[in-house]
């Protein structure tokens, strides 16, 4: 018999089971997310190499260092041209895709698995297959470009290294844009478009005006998923172009590898991390904000 | 009308036709070369039928190629990390879906920020903290660094698994006298069985496909297949017939795996966001 007197203790006694089974996972959280970004926030204060036994406390140098360094917006200016085209590109290769698989009658599952399985493939993979595919001397896609009377090193060549790295992107991630679209799609109702139909909307006025509409949120969802991984990751870069050629692809992801292990210089580096880190988060606030807003 | 409806998919399935083959030509073209001589694999125009060799894969594989080394390295410490974040991420995400916290909400950006911050912001402090440790080169340093991505990951998804079981069923079952956590195991977990190993896949594949956390963390006798990956890139050159069965040898696995739980894909891949 349950009785109204009862009620508080009884959710009391609910949440404690809960808490039981949250803590563990909640202090392993802490201990691999605050402790090391508390670590670095004290990194970023001291003049702190690889080869020292102790840092010595450094005020604001490495904090004036990164942002007197022109590398350092240059390569924040490149991170912008690789995910913003790498983003555009994928968007809307991915939208367009989902239409496709959309509207085709028959053998669209068979379409959608075999489109996803760039997916699967580790990056570092993916890069070092690129790689191959566009060498000069052996590459399969070299050597069509050449039959069509094309002649560059695609990665050597400072103006095609960045295009490459970000075609290499779209390769790989372009199906988690169509996937999920297509599966917003999916679950759009069939009135709105009847109606349409009934008042003789052409096709590409119910894409328009019906089904992109309800896919918003899925976009959004693709677009933020998206946007951190492609922060994220530095693999296809670190085996393809390491950077270069002339720092034609030096992310700032990777510049930050390169100052930490390269020049040793943790400091530095500390700072520069947590300056990707706030970046990052805000932009993962604004998309999780665009978010709330679609759903109220 | 219907032959204006013919034309238009006739050029749809062209142009999903044109799509397959962008995305699996540098894969179909991947395992071929793996099969072919060395001298096979740099004709062109490319062999198309051939005669299939085995000779790269039997060298890896051999005594003095020692890449089974890297294999089970890459295989133990997928595993490992993805049980232990399995057990932590099924427990806390039952609770986070079925508690009353305070402040659940800055829990749940907590745990997505952890998720998606940057790699390199991650490793940089991590190997500080294991040089201090003298973690550098070992097994459990790099199960514990995998556990920063795939912990919030497996609390995120478990928490969306779980808030779509109905609850009446645990109610039930608690008004009949049995506690929370029985109810939980015997009825809440039996029932978000896909979810758990949709999860488990997931965070298998992050592991297995990592490259760059493990090539900071990992010493001679620790390295991952990744990193065996990028080893045969060198100075004098790139070991490409090496590099197309090894890149074969990654991706199969994860092929298979992602197949298996396609259903569940999306909503894995999109962190829950899409049912």
């Amino acid at each position: 018999m349950l009785h109204a007197a009862d009620r508080p203790m009884k959710k009391a006694k609910r949440n404690r089971t809960e808490f039981w089974m949250l803590l563990p996972s909640m202090i392993v959280l802490a201990i691999i997310s605050l402790f090391p970004f508390f670590f670095m926030i004290y990194a970023s204060f001291m003049d702190y190499r690889l080869d020292m036994d102790k840092p010595r406390f450094a005020g604001l140098d490495n904090w004036k260092n990164i942002f007197t360094d022109s590398t350092y917006w240059d390569s924040w200016g490149r991170t912008v041209i690789y995910a913003g085209g790498g983003l555009i590109i994928q968007l809307a290769l991915g939208i367009g895709l989902a239409l496709l698989l959309y509207h085709i009658p028959k053998f669209r599952n068979l379409f959608a698995t075999l489109l996803m399985l760039p997916l699967f493939v580790a990056p570092i993979v993916a890069g070092l297959l690129w790689r191959f595919l566009l060498d000069p001397t052996y590459g399969l896609y070299n050597w069509f470009l050449q039959l069509l009377g094309v002649n560059i090193q695609i990665l050597g060549d400072p103006s095609y290294a960045m295009p490459a790295v970000i075609m290499m992107d779209v390769w790989e991630w372009t199906p988690l844009i169509t996937i999920i679209v297509l599966a917003g799609l999916q679950s759009v109702s069939h009135e709105p478009l009847e109606a349409a139909e009934v008042d003789g909307a052409s096709g590409w006025q119910k894409v328009r005006y019906i089904l992109l509409p309800m896919v918003r949120r899925m976009i959004v969802v693709a677009l933020l998923i998206r946007s951190m991984d492609i922060l994220r990751y530095v693999d296809v870069i670190t085996i393809t172009t390491e950077g270069g050629p002339a720092d034609a692809t030096k992310t700032i992801g990777y510049y930050l590898m390169q100052v930490a292990f390269r020049f040793q210089d943790i400091g530095t580096a500390a700072a520069l991390g947590l300056t990707m880190l706030v970046v990052s988060i805000m932009l993962g606030r604004f998309f999780i904000r665009v978010l709330r807003s679609e759903e109220a | 009308m219907s032959t204006r409806r013919n034309i238009l998919y006739t050029v749809l399935y062209i142009l999903g036709i044109a799509a397959l083959a962008w995305s699996l030509i540098p894969i179909i073209y991947m395992i071929m070369s793996s099969l072919k001589t060395q001298i096979g694999m740099f004709t062109m125009p490319p062999q198309l039928i051939f005669e299939p060799t085995f000779d790269v894969y039997k060298d890896m594989f051999s005594a003095r190629g020692n890449f089974t080394g890297f294999l089970s390295n890459s295989i133990i410490v997928s595993l490992i990390t993805t049980l232990l974040c399995l057990v932590l991420g099924v427990t806390g995400g039952f609770a986070l879906a079925r508690g009353n916290f305070k402040r659940e909400k800055d829990i749940a950006f907590w745990i997505i920020s952890t998720r998606m911050a940057p790699i390199p912001a991650v490793i940089l402090p991590l190997y500080l903290i294991f040089a201090k440790f003298g973690m550098i080169g070992t097994t459990e340093g790099l199960i514990f660094a995998y556990t920063t991505f795939n912990l919030p990951f497996s609390l995120w998804l478990m928490m969306t698994f779980f808030k779509d079981i109905p609850i009446d069923l645990e109610e039930a079952a608690m008004i009949d006298g049995c506690s929370k956590f029985r109810a939980f195991w015997q009825i809440a977990l039996p029932t978000a069985a896909p979810g758990i190993v949709a999860t488990a896949v997931l965070c298998l594949m992050f592991s297995w496909n990592d490259y760059a956390f493990a090539s900071v963390f990992t010493g001679k006798g620790t390295q991952t297949v990744p990193v065996a990956v990028s080893l045969l890139v060198s100075q004098s050159g790139i070991k490409w017939g090496q590099a197309m069965a090894t890149g074969t040898v990654v991706i199969m696995p994860m092929l298979i795996c992602g197949l298996l739980v396609r259903k569940y894909m999306v909503r894995g891949l999109s962190m829950g966001a899409v049912k």
